[in-house]
């Protein structure tokens, strides 16, 4: 028989204790969403290998840990913020350890004016109707599996909030992963808001301490108003042991403009699911990436775009390198609805091959409703070009220096894309010291 | 004294032959022109000297100051001094211009013993020769060759010719796809490099560009075969006949 | 816009279907229904030795285990067939097997010339050997006598059930397992006919071989099976083309065609498929659900499918290679129009096993009216196809804002040395170029046809001459009365 669904997951009972003591729990909203969650947990369970959009990421190793949740391992005592996070100049850091903030490691400044920056559990306690609108509004159980694990056992994660017209500001949240003596589950819950033309730009780490068995299953709700431009830039360098399985729900206003790259060099298995909801006519959107793998690393980007009216702008561009036996995956849904008529929708999808042991998959997907648009993918994978490498030579370049310059120009094509400079410098920084630990 | 010299070569691609027995002697200071009809193997022979793989060398010899060429990798036929400019530059993305300049100059200058150029000093070269080749100076911080028109992508070979200082230089095709101005600032800075220690071997399909730079000999090939050789009167005598007795000697 | 106005007026403004006529023959009708009975009165009808009907049964009782198992992963949308309320056989009343052409019921022949398939010109004018099979059963081969000599087998499978067991028993079912998918199960343990070929070794068949579908009992199921073997060194273009009276009720088409090349053999098939589409407002047509797939087995063998999908209410169908032997080839060149509400989700797959190994995918896409079409393909390389190659190209035309055009490809590479490129994108009919074309004096049908019959050119140009022309109408007419 094959599976369709792994309903015997360790967040079955392990977590049962703990219903009660969630934030929010005497909310009738919040409880009823926590319910539909996890009757859709009980009944659909995990996604199985024959969920189409979870064909290439199987989860059947992560059923098979008994996680715990995270906050019941009491040694888990990280003091400092860990080596190999970028340093953005002028970011404020916001650090969260296992998706509860910790304000001994962040930095301590006041919000700026137009700016609120909180936990979830203080606004769900606090101010519950700022979240009503979108918490399970975006990404709602029955859509997306990890958000109804997420929706059943979330306990905190931050509320980004920005004003009318908020000049912009750049956050830099680290979210540092650790386990204790036993694995353990976090399953933080963000929402980030830009009302009507609200600049600002977050960057995510991920990250892990060595050798420490976590799963990471943070979905963050974001929704960008009219005019409004939100810059995420997302980097995963967990450890070899962890899982992180993230989700992104976005939707964005008239004339909104969503901006994210996702840069991966770390994590023992990773997916990451963006969707975007392009809900206003002329919203711009960019999704761009870069995955660096080796040994058993894996990796999925699937992105769903959702070109809901017309005149919308729309493009991809996520390149890979895969060396010793990595899985990397990239799944890409361009939808474009009827009448969503002068939609522009472009993506690209490239994979290096840099040894012989790796496997790529890709699944790009146009699904068009309207006639008046133009919409393109394409998808390449493969070794090194030789005309590249012959022309590299031709100028007296050995062949070792030439490879190498061609995988950093091959990485730095994508990382060229991020639009904000100081990330882009950082990311391309980040891109050189994985190809330097690679060479080493 | 022989700078380059080709004895009797004989090149089959995907087991067709190509070149069937080209011998040529260039020395040092000279400039000879190719000329011939499309399909001949003119870019054949300039691929072989620049060492692309592909092509079997099934007889002959080349050999350059004295080293035998074929043995040689690619990189190194560059560092002793062989350059091929090529008719279609490949278009690399991510890698930019001014880092594989630089890597270029500093390999051939590790090759001669000599230090790594310093940033400062590569730069105020390459905007020298910028000045002088008409390339606007960002262009070197764009990726290589990406987006380049087909005259930008000529005029950014003769630079890396211009920094390289080769000893023998393969143009191949370099008029194709220039319009007259762009082909004279090209051809001028050729002819800035011209010297009696420098060769070079000229692939052309028109005598045009002969105009500009003008050669000492000229060969005409067709059917894989060196047909007629003589001096740069030929290349008159070409443009105004055509190339179709030669075809059917061949 | 008014030029975009009026081509989607007309696209809706379908006229009558071409080929919508009935011929009235008595058919010989196993009871409606799907049964263990059913299966053995099939395999009794045909005479056919134990070890078949074993295999049947076999297939029948694994598709009972199936029931839930009907794919529902395509993008198609149906009401749920009830497989009890169909016939699985219907064979024209004959009494013995026509001799010559004299013998065949003139009421078929007359079908045959309706469709522009007049048997006796066909044969002397273009020396295409036509196996015509009406319903189920084959009623006329030609050309036999040539081919014999040649020792080329073109034959109804049953007669090679019969009289070439052994080749039967060692190909059947071995490119497509009968419980490979639930159409197959089902074709399997009910098929009637369809045809053999044998192409023996070092043999360039001289004749493209070409069989005529019809559709024409009354919720008939049909079930085809192909089996074409080409053995060492051989080569074979294959026809196969389909038009289908009109109906009111849904009909089910599920065929099986296997194919098999051997060392430097190839397998060239060309499909025109044009049954019955339903009417304008989705009612009748015909549910196509087609397993097609080739086994380049040998080294440097190839496989080339062509199709032109312009018929049917529902087609699913996805012709594909396994490429094994080294250095073996798969191409894939597809046309699909549809238009009202006619819903298609087609494509191919490229497995590579072998070393250099080369495949290529070429499929153009043009819904109209509510249609919905929709490529679906798989390009697979396993570790061990080094130095493999895949091209991919899937182009989609809209015309009209009503239609869906959707491309689903799926690309696993597991070898470094291999190379993967896919590029897809989605139009419409430029108003630049429409307006060029009718500034030149063109209708916009004509227009529309030119434009669409140069969007598809790549593929039809694939096909053997004589089916070209015929597809390139079959471009005009299916947007004829609808564009053109």
């Amino acid at each position: 028989m094959r599976l369709t669904s792994l309903l015997d997951h360790p967040f079955r009972d392990a977590y049962a204790a703990k219903f009660g003591a969630l934030p929010g729990a005497t909310q009738a909203w919040i409880d009823g969403l926590r319910q539909t969650a996890r009757g859709i947990l009980n009944t659909s369970g995990l996604p199985g290998p024959r969920v189409e959009a979870w064909k290439f990421t199987g989860l059947g190793d992560v059923v098979k840990i008994p996680f715990l949740p995270s906050s019941s391992a009491e040694d888990i005592d990280v003091r400092e913020i860990p080596l190999g996070v970028p340093h953005i100049p002028g970011a404020r850091r916001i650090v969260l350890v296992n998706g509860v903030l910790s304000a001994e490691l962040s930095d301590a400044v006041n919000d700026p004016p137009g700016l609120r920056i909180g936990t979830l559990k203080h606004y769900l306690a606090r101010e519950p109707q700022i979240l009503k609108p979108i918490l399970g509004g975006l990404a709602s159980s029955g859509s997306y599996p990890m958000a109804a694990l997420n929706t059943a056992y979330m306990s905190d994660g931050l509320v980004i909030l920005a004003d009318k017209n908020f000049p912009g500001s750049t956050l830099h949240i680290i979210s540092i992963g650790a386990a204790g003596a036993d694995p353990v589950a976090f399953h933080p819950r963000h929402i980030i808001t830009l009302a009507a033309g609200a600049q600002l730009n977050v960057i995510e780490t991920h990250i892990g301490l060595p050798g420490q068995s976590y799963l990471s299953n943070p979905l963050t709700e974001i929704s960008v108003g009219e005019n409004a431009t939100l810059k995420r830039y997302v980097m995963v360098a967990e450890d070899n042991d962890a899982f992180h399985l993230s989700t992104a729900a976005v939707a964005l206003a008239a004339h909104g403009t969503f901006e994210a790259f996702h840069l991966v060099v770390g994590g023992g298995k990773v997916r990451q699911e963006v969707a975007v909801a392009m809900n206003g006519a002329g919203a711009t959107c960019r999704i761009n990436g870069l995955y660096a793998l080796t040994g058993k690393q894996h990796h999925d980007l699937t992105t769903v775009i959702d070109h809901a009216v017309g005149h919308g702008t729309s493009s991809q561009l996520v390149k890979g390198v895969v060396d010793g036996q990595s899985h990397g995956v990239f799944q890409g849904r361009i939808h474009v609805a009827k009448d969503a008529q002068k939609t522009d929708a472009r993506q690209l999808h490239k994979a290096l091959f840099l040894s012989k042991g790796p496997e790529v998959d890709c699944k790009p997907e146009l699904e068009i409703f309207a006639d008046d648009v133009q919409c393109a993918h394409g998808a390449a994978t493969g070794e090194m070009d030789p005309n590249h490498l012959f022309y590299l030579m031709a100028r007296g370049i050995d062949a070792d220096t030439a490879r190498a310059m061609l995988v950093s120009g091959f990485l730095e094509d994508a990382i060229a894309t991020i639009s904000d400079e100081l990330v882009r410098a950082a990311f391309s920084d980040l891109v050189q010291s994985w190809l330097k630990r690679r060479a080493a | 004294m022989a700078l380059i010299e080709i004895k009797n070569l004989h090149v089959s691609v995907q087991g067709k032959d190509i070149l069937k027995g080209i011998s040529l002697t260039i020395n040092a200071g000279e400039v000879h022109a190719i000329m011939g009809p499309n399909g001949t193997g003119k870019s054949t022979l300039s691929n072989v000297i620049a060492g692309r793989e592909g092509y079997e060398v099934t007889q002959g010899s080349v050999s350059f100051d004295g080293q035998d060429l074929l043995a040689m990798p690619p990189d190194a036929r560059a560092r002793a001094g062989v350059f091929l400019a090529f008719q279609y530059p490949v278009e690399i993305p991510g890698v930019s211009t001014s880092a594989f300049l630089k890597t270029a100059i500093n390999a051939k200058r590790r090759t001669e013993g000599k230090p790594e150029i310093d940033a400062m000093e590569f730069l105020k070269l390459v905007k020298a020769k910028n000045k002088a080749l008409g390339i606007p100076d960002d262009m070197i911080k764009r990726p290589l060759n990406v987006g380049f028109s087909g005259g930008e992508k000529k005029r950014a070979e003769v630079l890396q010719m211009t920094l390289l200082e080769p000893r023998f230089a393969v143009l191949d095709e370099t008029d194709s796809g220039l319009d007259i101005d762009a082909l004279k600032i090209v051809s001028d800075g050729v002819n800035a490099l011209r010297g009696p220690t420098r060769a070079f071997l000229v692939i052309t399909h028109y005598q045009r560009l002969l105009n500009y730079i003008v050669p000492d000999y000229v060969h005409v090939m067709a059917g894989g075969r060196i047909v007629k050789s003589g001096g740069k009167e030929l290349a008159y005598e070409l443009e105004a006949e055509g190339y179709t007795k030669y075809l059917a000697a061949a | 816009m008014a030029a975009t106005a009026k081509t989607v007026e007309t696209v809706r403004d379908v006229e009558a279907y071409k080929y919508g006529f009935v011929t009235d023959i008595e058919s010989d009708l196993a009871p409606k229904g799907l049964s263990e009975e059913i299966v053995r009165f099939i395999s009794a009808k045909k005479n056919e030795p134990k070890w078949m009907l074993e295999w049947r049964l076999k297939a029948y009782r694994y598709w009972l285990t199936l029931a839930d198992e009907e794919p529902t992963w395509a993008k198609l949308h149906f009401p749920k067939i009830d497989y009890q309320d169909s016939y699985y056989y219907a064979a024209p009343k004959q009494k013995v097997g026509p001799k010559s052409l004299d013998e065949v019921d003139p009421q078929l022949l007359e079908t045959y010339k309706k469709l522009g398939i007049p048997l006796l010109e066909q044969q002397i004018l273009s020396g295409v050997a036509v196996d015509a099979v009406f319903d189920s059963v084959s009623v006329a081969t030609t050309y036999k006598k040539k081919l014999n000599e040649l020792g080329v087998i073109f034959c109804p499978i049953s007669e090679a059930v019969q009289k070439h067991p052994e080749l039967v028993q060692k190909y059947l079912c071995s490119v497509v397992p009968v419980g490979d998918n639930f159409y197959v199960a089902l074709n399997s343990a009910v098929f009637t006919d369809g045809s053999f070929v044998y192409i023996p070794k070092g043999l360039r068949c001289p004749m493209e071989l070409s069989t005529y579908f019809r559709i024409n009992e009354k919720n008939t199921g049909q079930f085809e099976r192909t089996l074409i073997i080409a053995d060492e060194g051989s080569y074979v273009s294959y026809l196969e083309g389909c038009t289908a009276p009109q109906r009111d009720e849904n009909q089910l088409h599920a065929a099986v065609v296997e194919l098999i090349a051997l060392d430097n053999a190839e397998i060239k098939y060309s499909t025109v498929q044009n049954w019955y589409p339903g009417d304008k407002d989705g009612k009748g047509g015909i549910y196509n659900f087609v397993t097609k797939r080739g086994a380049c087995r040998g080294k440097n063998s190839k496989i080339m499918w062509t199709q032109v999908e312009t018929g049917s209410a529902i087609t699913w169908k996805y012709p594909s290679c396994i490429l094994q032997g080294d250095g073996s080839v798969g191409e894939f060149y597809s046309v699909a129009i549809t238009n009202n509400h006619q819903q298609a989700d087609t494509g191919t797959k490229m497995i590579h096993i072998g070393k250099n190994t080369r495949s290529k995918i070429i499929s153009k896409g043009i819904s109209a009216g509510k249609s919905s079409n929709t490529y679906r393909g798989l390009v697979r390389i396993q570790g061990k196809a080094d130095g493999a190659r895949n091209y991919t190209k899937c182009d989609s035309l809209l015309i009209g804002s009503t239609c869906g055009a959707h491309t689903v490809p799926y690309i696993e590479n597991r070898s470094p040395t291999a190379q993967t490129e896919h590029e897809a994108t989605t139009s419409k009919i430029g108003e630049d170029q429409l307006f060029y074309c009718m500034q030149r004096g063109m209708t916009q049908e004509e227009a529309v046809s030119l434009i669409v019959n140069g969007f598809c050119k790549e593929v039809l140009q694939t096909l053997p001459m004589e089916f070209a022309v015929e597809a390139q109408k079959l471009v005009g007419v299916s947007l004829e009365g609808g564009v053109g």
